[in-house]
């Protein structure tokens, strides 16, 4: 085998043109790199909502809370169950919502958009010690008021401390608190009195969801195993953080996969100038090339040395890509999130499987890109490489 | 590695060419250098092949070096029928019976001497502390002790020469082959170079067929043989 160091070395002695190659594959990992940190970050961060010691009961088969239903008094059955925390006045720990969609007029721009709106009882701040009012006040029980999420504040025609809209055709609601909860899709929502919206949308006897919170972080499977099992209650039973995940996957995949087209598109670039590189430095090397070959190595030998050669250029390309991409966790991102129709923050966040996979992706590069100029080298007439 | 070489038997001439043909073709023309050539080497034997540019000296040379095939006829080396050989077991052939020695050295300028030096065993299966100490002998014997670790830049001429030498002989070749040895070098390197190849025939009895168009260099080989338009006379 014609040494390793015999290509790392022609690496360094062109060193110029080495850095250049690299730093093309580089900028394309810091892409590769940077679109599935994002996408990690944004599963992360909505994953925040969601409270691990908190199980979400949604009817059977429904992914979203909009598009479940459950009885009232299946409800009450769940919330009730022996593994669901008491207070100390002794009733479960626990929360059953109606979640609807309402359209309003956008501000700023033309047109119209989707808004979600929760029905709570009167315990929600103390079931989510996350969410703070913010500005103005907590709603009284049993009225017309209502509390705003702050990302979406301002954003909606009425939807503004002291400003009302219309939840439904002569159903006038008034805006009294503004409230956040460290970014999570709640910050997106509308929270009015859950009796409020059984009455204007026709919803007296369901709830969308029923969201407990556990004895112990271990009674979840007993919770699940024993509400899943009852066949009439026809329900499935989630960790609220992992439900969250799973809700964040359609967006995550969304940003991985076009940042991905986009990092491949911009790989052929990369792989060219690796190209365009290794054919210049077998083009140079051409009676070395036959040196080798006369001294006995053969074609196979040669063709492993220049492959090499160019999986070594990209990988340091990869792995100043890498380590730049790094440097990305320190940013805070805001785009759309479709689920909730608002815009959220996210962050990079990276993983030691990305960071591997980024090393993968260009070493592909490398051994694409100088496939063709190793092959040539490799296939070279002995005597007319020798003539140089 | 494929090996289709078998050790010289005893009274075969190292090297025999029977009718030998070679015929290049450049574009619709074909040229033919070599037209039934018979040519035999004896077993350590120090033999200069003179003769004008163009006469197809180097191209007997590369015949007998296993870096080409005739176009009819038999090239025997050693026991060898290289005509019969692909590329696969001539690089092999080449690895185990050929020592190399050419005009513009053809160093590897990223390697130090001794790394050069060393690259005909990385084909062989020796240890590495074991390759690193023949090297370091045939740096010796071409007395370039002194220039180990010195790339071949920071050699001169002649030193880039000997170093290649050392390169030629590390692997104990069957055959040494070499095309205008001194072709680039002063009278005094080259003179240097010459009493090494000398040396190399008395001493390590060594076989060496060398292209020479410098009388002075073919003056030292035992057998002068001078070709001309093809032919040997
Ligand atoms: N690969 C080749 N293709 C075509 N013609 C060649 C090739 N190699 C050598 N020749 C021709 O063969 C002739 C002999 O060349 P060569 O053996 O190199 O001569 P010498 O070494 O005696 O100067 C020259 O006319 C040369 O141009
Ligand atoms: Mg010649």
């Amino acid at each position: 085998m014609v040494p390793l160091s015999y290509s790392v070395r022609n690496l360094r002695v062109r060193a110029t043109t080495t850095l250049a190659t690299a730093l093309g594959v580089g900028l394309v990992v810091f892409v590769f790199a940077s679109v599935l940190m994002l996408g990690e970050g944004i599963t992360r961060t909505l994953g925040r909502a969601g409270s691990a010691d908190v199980a979400v009961v949604l009817r059977d088969g429904a992914d979203a809370e909009m598009s479940s239903s459950i009885e009232l008094p299946a409800a009450g059955l769940i919330m009730n169950a022996p593994q669901v925390r008491r207070r100390a006045d002794g009733r479960p720990d626990a929360v059953a919502e109606s979640v609807v969609v309402i359209i309003l007029d956008k501000l700023g721009t033309e047109g119209v958009s989707n808004v979600a709106v929760r029905g709570v009882t009167d315990d929600v701040l103390a079931f989510r010690p996350s969410v703070r009012v913010i500005a103005g006040r907590a709603p009284r029980p049993g009225s017309d008021e209502c509390l705003l999420g702050a990302s979406i504040r301002g954003r909606f025609r009425g939807l503004e401390l002291g400003q009302s809209f219309e939840v439904k055709k002569n159903r006038r609601l008034t805006v009294v608190g503004i409230m956040a909860d460290g970014g999570s899709s709640f910050e997106s929502e509308v929270w009015i009195d859950r009796n409020v919206l059984a009455a204007a949308f026709g919803r007296e006897s369901v709830v969308s969801s029923v969201r407990v919170r556990l004895a112990s972080s271990g009674a979840f499977e007993a919770l699940r195993s024993s509400l899943e099992g009852d066949r009439q209650l026809a329900v499935d039973v989630k960790r609220e953080s992992v439900w969250y995940e799973e809700q964040s996957q359609g967006t995550s995949m969304f940003i991985k996969a076009i940042g991905l087209l986009v990092a491949v598109f911009f790989s052929v670039g990369a792989m060219i100038g690796a190209m365009i590189t290794m054919h210049a430095a077998v083009a140079s090397r051409q009676r070395e090339i036959g040196t080798l070959r006369a001294l006995g190595f053969s074609k196979k030998s040669i063709l492993a040395s220049f492959l090499f050669e160019s999986v070594a250029l990209s990988l340091l390309g990869g792995a100043l890509g890498a380590t730049a991409s790094l440097a990305m966790g320190l940013v805070r991102f805001s785009i759309v999130n479709f689920a909730s129709w608002s815009e959220i923050v996210f962050e990079f966040a990276p993983t030691p499987g990305i960071l591997a996979a980024s090393l993968a992706f260009a070493g592909a590069m490398g051994l694409f890109g100088g496939m063709f100029p190793a092959a040539r080298a490799a296939r070279m007439n002995v005597l007319d490489a020798l003539r140089g | 590695m494929t090996t289709a070489y078998r050790e010289p038997e005893k009274g075969d001439p190292l090297v025999r060419l029977q009718r030998v043909v070679k015929t290049f073709h450049r574009g619709s023309e074909d040229l033919t250098v070599l037209d039934g050539l018979d040519f035999e080497i004896p077993t350590g034997s120090f033999e200069a092949l003179m003769g004008p540019s163009g006469s197809g000296k180097s191209t007997l040379l590369n015949l007998i070096a296993g870096l080409d095939r005739p176009t009819a006829g038999k090239v025997l080396v050693a026991g060898n029928d290289l005509g019969a050989m692909n590329d696969g077991q001539l690089a092999a052939f080449r690895a185990r019976h050929l020592g190399f020695i050419f005009q513009s050295y053809n160093l590897m300028p990223v390697l130090t001497a001794a790394e050069n030096v060393e690259l005909p065993l990385l084909l062989t299966r020796l240890p590495s502390a074991e390759r690193k100490k023949r090297a370091l002998i045939a740096l010796r014997v071409v007395g370039l002790e002194d220039r180990v670790n010195h790339y071949p830049k920071q050699l001169s001429g002649g030193q880039e020469q000997r170093v290649a030498i050392a390169r030629a002989i590390v692997n104990d070749p069957t055959i040494l082959v070499a095309d205008e040895p001194t072709g680039d070098l002063d009278r005094k390197s080259a003179d240097a170079i010459l009493d090494l190849l000398v040396r190399l025939n008395t001493e390590f009895k060594k076989t060496i067929v060398m292209v020479t168009h410098d009388p002075a260099a073919a003056e030292r080989a035992s057998v002068i043989r001078r070709m001309n338009k093809g032919v040997l006379q």
